[in-house]
């Protein structure tokens, strides 16, 4: 009984076939616009978070539950102590979601060059593993990054501008060491690094891990964080989650945070993009609703004396409505069918391949984030199926006036047509 | 970074001494609060001094004392040069005019500090360089009235109010200065910010005759974030009115203090 509905409807539309074309392409490039728009938003979102937690910080970090909010030089990991580094890091590389784990320390401090002195944040990194956990060092864009064990620094370009100084320059290191101390040392800039972002480009000088810990009077055992890539950003809260619960007992003291909590603009940024995205369906959607229900008023119109027999012939009501709604569900069907076979090769295009619109407008940074000028696009899996719903919701909705109105036909009058 | 100083403590501890032969000599007899005070600020400007002095910080993680000597000529310059521990020796700072340079025996260098950081950390300690960067005198920065005379705790003193004038160049939003009336020898100076909050204590004991005058040869910073962490100076010597002229206060002399 209910495959009859289907065909019901479905003869029903290929009663006027153009119609019907034009009535559910416009469905389906509603449907387009909504899935590509999502798509490009979310790929926006993603592009956002991956440029301002991979440029330098992770997506997961571990510390010692005191070293935040001041950042002293004395609250390294494991207290006085210290810990064993190595096997730290890898318990945190061990979570599923985490795919690289690396350690550093954080000191304030000068550059200088004598004539020239610039303050900010002396970052040691373990050569070997940082690469795998943010992109920094790959932004140096003249000389090369520092050799491990060697004093060498790799600086910004800001901060080299304001040093005048370039790859092979010497210059002067000094940060007040853990033990108060001044640790100052001799350094060669062996590299030059461009991010765009000016916190980074003006403030961060990169040098390996022992050499900073030498300066500042850290024992090879004391770090200050643990940094750690998540590939899939949203699953963050949930490797920091499990990274606590790994951490828990032995190495208590320990603060997990995913960059959801130091990064909380941006969470903020995506949820206020998915919000719009539901704004999208209602507007999309919300204008689609009446062509197509001008398209089944039109069409029940046309078939006034057809509902007049069929009432006549004590079909009843109900009947008449369920082979209106049904029309519609099938047009929904019909339109979604369309919808995906435009939007699928559309998308899959597109994000194997985003186009470069540097031609437009260059890179530019957005919540301390470096936005690349692509147009990079993400699958927006959730809206390919909550679009597809929407529509048939649309249908539906447009359905119903022309149901009722059809099911309200008065069949002697009609039949004697006045 | 810690936020605090370097020649603060040249101020306090080449300056103070200083002004405490204030009362003997010029400011005997006043009793105007802004003139005291501006007697005592007076003073403290266009005079040499010498002296050698031991710096102990003490902060939650670490604690250490350093010896340093230190010379002086007006506010303007003033070199501080770290006879111990040995890790730091040879370790010197020059301020010249408005620029602060440091000279690092371990890589031989002498390098600028730069303007945004005046106001950092100098070897840790908890003394900030507001005062001395700023080369304008008390009574222009600030509005001084006199906020108690009487006696505290058996000793007659005048507690000073001094509040930054509207467009005063300095980071306090009030300091409360207390002066024994006796010998005027400073007692404390607090440092409010500019909600009110109390931000340091500047506590100055040990008066006693050095280099001929009476000076309180010892003086104690006590943050109030961090009221376990303090930084005390303490002279071992101190002379007034030495040879010194402007020449002396060069970054040759930086790098080759003797």
């Amino acid at each position: 009984m209910r495959s009859a509905w289907w065909k019901i409807g479905w003869r029903n539309l290929g009663r006027n076939r153009r119609r019907t074309l034009i009535t559910s392409l416009g469905l389906a490039l509603g449907y387009l616009a909504v899935v590509v728009m999502a798509g490009l938003s979310r790929g926006l979102v993603s592009e956002m978070i991956d440029n301002g937690t991979g440029m330098l910080t992770g997506q997961l970090q571990v510390f010692a539950e005191d070293y935040l909010p001041d950042r002293g030089i004395y609250e390294t990991i494991g207290g006085r102590e210290g810990v064993d580094v190595e096997a730290l890091v890898a318990r945190v590389a061990a979570d599923p979601n985490v795919s690289a784990a690396a350690p550093r320390v954080y000191a304030g401090g000068l550059v200088s060059t004598g004539r020239a002195t610039a303050a900010g944040v002396i970052l040691g990194v373990d050569m070997k593993l940082e690469g795998d956990v943010s992109r920094l060092l790959s932004h140096i864009d003249e000389g090369r990054a520092p050799t491990p064990g060697q004093y060498e620094i790799a600086i910004g370009r800001e901060m080299a501008r304001q040093l005048d100084a370039a790859p092979g320059d010497e210059v002067v290191v000094v940060a007040p060491g853990a033990d108060g101390s001044l640790g100052n040392d001799l350094f060669i800039v062996s590299g030059i690094f461009t991010t765009t972002i000016t916190e980074l480009d003006l403030g961060h000088a990169v040098a390996p891990i022992e050499v900073v810990q030498e300066l500042v009077a850290l024992a090879p055992g004391r770090v200050h964080e643990i940094a750690a890539r998540v590939d899939d950003p949203w699953a963050a809260d949930a490797a920091a989650a499990a990274v606590t619960a790994a951490l828990e007992g032995d190495d208590a003291g320990l603060t997990v945070r995913s960059w959801t909590e130091f990064r909380p603009e941006m969470v903020e940024y995506a949820n206020l993009v998915s919000s719009m995205e539901w704004m999208l369906i209602v507007f999309v959607f919300g204008m689609a609703i009446w062509g197509v229900a001008n398209t089944m008023l039109m069409s029940s119109y046309e078939r006034r004396r057809e509902f007049a027999v069929l009432l006549a012939l004590g079909g009843g009501p109900r009947f008449i409505v369920r082979s209106v709604l049904a029309e519609a569900l099938v047009l929904g069907a019909l339109a979604l069918a369309a919808g995906l076979a435009v939007t699928l090769p559309i998308l899959a295009w597109w994000s194997a391949a985003p186009p470069d619109m540097s031609w437009v407008y260059g890179g530019f940074t957005m919540a301390g984030g470096l936005m690349r000028p692509i147009l990079r696009v993400e699958w927006p899996t959730s809206m390919i199926f909550i679009t597809g719903g929407a529509m048939f919701v649309t249908a539906l909705a447009a359905a119903l006036y022309p149901a009722y109105r059809s099911a309200r036909v008065p069949p002697a009058d009609t039949l004697a047509g006045r | 970074m810690r936020r605090t100083i370097l020649p603060a403590f040249v101020a306090a501890l080449l300056v103070l001494p200083i002004r405490a032969e204030a009362q003997t000599a010029a400011c005997a007899g006043l009793t105007d609060a802004t003139e005291i005070v501006d007697c005592v600020d007076r003073i403290m400007r266009g005079e040499s001094s010498q002296g050698i002095a031991t710096m102990e910080v003490s902060t939650e993680n670490w604690s250490r004392a350093m010896e340093m000597q230190m010379w002086s000529l007006g506010t303007d310059y003033a070199l501080v040069r770290i006879l111990s521990p040995r890790k730091d020796a040879g370790t010197a700072t020059l301020k010249a005019g408005t620029e602060i340079w440091n000279y690092l025996p371990r890589v031989d260098r002498t390098i600028k500090i730069p303007a945004s950081l005046m106001s950092a950390s100098w070897m840790g300690s908890h003394f900030t360089n507001d005062d001395l960067v700023k080369e304008s005198r008390l009574i222009e920065d600030y509005e001084i009235t006199l906020a108690y005379e009487g006696d505290r705790e058996g000793v007659a003193v005048w507690e000073f109010d001094l509040i930054p004038r509207p467009e005063a160049p300095v980071v306090w939003g009030r300091i409360a200065f207390q002066v024994r009336k006796s010998d005027t020898m400073p007692v404390f100076a607090a440092y409010y910010d500019e909600d009110g909050e109390l931000v340091r204590t500047m506590t100055f004991f040990d008066y006693r005759q050095l280099g001929g005058r009476l000076v309180p040869a010892a003086m104690r910073v006590v943050p109030e974030d961090k009221p376990g962490e303090y930084t005390e100076v303490r002279y071992s010597e101190l002379e007034f009115d030495v040879d010194l002229d402007e020449d002396f206060f060069s970054l040759r002399r930086l790098r080759d203090v003797r």
